[in-house]
């Protein structure tokens, strides 16, 4: 079976790193971005199957950069984080595309199930 | 309250919430590099690593103390954003378990255990969610200042007589004698309860031995 592709995009880098190293022991091909200018030129240019997005970043926003992935291609499925009070923004964030939204820190058994449920919607 | 003490809550609020946003992130960081030396430890074979009970059990430590962590932030996040709006309709059960969360700690330096007693069906109210918050930290105050260590105090949101009212209640097994509600009924710190019940449209009055403050509470208030 093919490895997943995510794209994990959070300006905390001590985070995304360590999240995509726990991703790839699970067989999963992770690239990172920390902010959303890196993330949309990863978009275009080596599209992901899945982006597991922080909502509060500096810059674009979350929200932002969901909007212009689904612009670039509507077909990438987009999990967004966000922070505990503001579950808002991933109400916001679903009206907007996303698949669906995690409250960080978040469990990471919980995020692959969401990570693979989101590639079998895509088939 | 007036506009400019309005005006200072909600700068402390929104200073706190901030702040209360950086600490998850640090949690978050914890929690992931925590969580990638329990991967490594999963596939690395038995025996390989002398010591990978106690690291097992070390890591279990850590990821109780970030839940720990991540509860009492939470809590805390959605205190400091209570300045945000008033009147707002307040569930009095998630009021109570918040200041459990976030003054237990005031209640253990007195041995005494705080915990929340919550009502079913939930009663929710149309209130200032500061005030109530200082009107619930007051009363707590008050107990732990009349008695001597240790018992529990229980908040209890419930109905009497169709009125909406929140207890703070105190146990102890120790046989209680003198007059509490007479001592707590003279202090500052009553007067000074008693001016945010007035603020909230309410009224406290304890009861005894074993001393009880119950804050009767209007359904709706305009602030």
């Amino acid at each position: 079976m093919d490895r997943i592709k995510i794209l994990l995009v959070d300006d905390e880098k001590e985070f995304v790193t360590t999240l995509a190293e726990r991703l790839e022991l699970r067989n999963m091909n992770v690239s990172i971005a920390m902010d959303g200018e890196a993330a949309l030129a990863l978009v275009e240019n080596d599209p992901p199957q899945v982006v597991i997005l922080d909502v509060m970043m500096p810059g674009l926003s979350g929200l932002e950069v969901l909007e212009k992935i689904k612009a670039i291609n509507s077909r990438i499925q987009v999990i967004l984080l966000t922070g505990h009070g503001a579950t808002k923004d991933g109400i916001r964030g679903m009206q907007l595309g996303a698949f669906d939204y995690l409250i960080k820190p978040i469990d990471i058994e919980e995020l692959i199930k969401k990570v693979n449920e989101a590639v079998k919607s895509m088939v | 309250m007036n506009h400019l003490k309005r005006k200072e809550v909600a700068f402390f609020g929104r200073i706190t919430a901030g702040i209360t946003h950086e600490i998850k992130n640090v949690l978050a960081i914890i929690q992931e590099s925590s969580g990638l030396m329990e991967d490594i430890l999963d596939i690395t074979e038995d025996g390989a690593f002398p010591h990978k009970d106690k690291f097992i059990k070390s890591l279990n430590r850590i990821h109780g103390q970030i839940q720990r962590g991540i509860d009492i932030t939470s809590c805390l996040n959605r205190f400091a954003h209570s300045p945000d709006r008033s009147p707002v309709n307040l569930d009095l059960n998630d009021i109570t378990e918040q200041m459990v969360l976030l003054v237990s700690r005031f209640a253990r330096l007195k041995n005494v255990v705080l915990e929340s007693n919550p009502s079913d069906p939930p009663i929710v109210i149309r209130s200032d969610p500061v005030c109530l918050e200082m009107a619930l930290f007051e009363s707590i105050e008050i107990l732990l200042k009349a008695i001597d260590s240790g018992g529990k105090i229980t908040l209890s949101p419930r109905k009497i007589q169709n009125q909406c009212v929140l207890g703070a209640g105190y146990e102890n097994t120790v046989l209680i004698e003198e007059d509490i509600p007479a001592k707590i009924s003279s202090t500052e710190r009553w007067a000074s309860l008693q001016e945010t019940m007035a603020f909230l449209g309410g009224i406290a009055k304890v009861f005894g031995p074993a001393p009880e403050i119950l804050m009767y509470l209007p359904e709706s208030i305009d602030v």
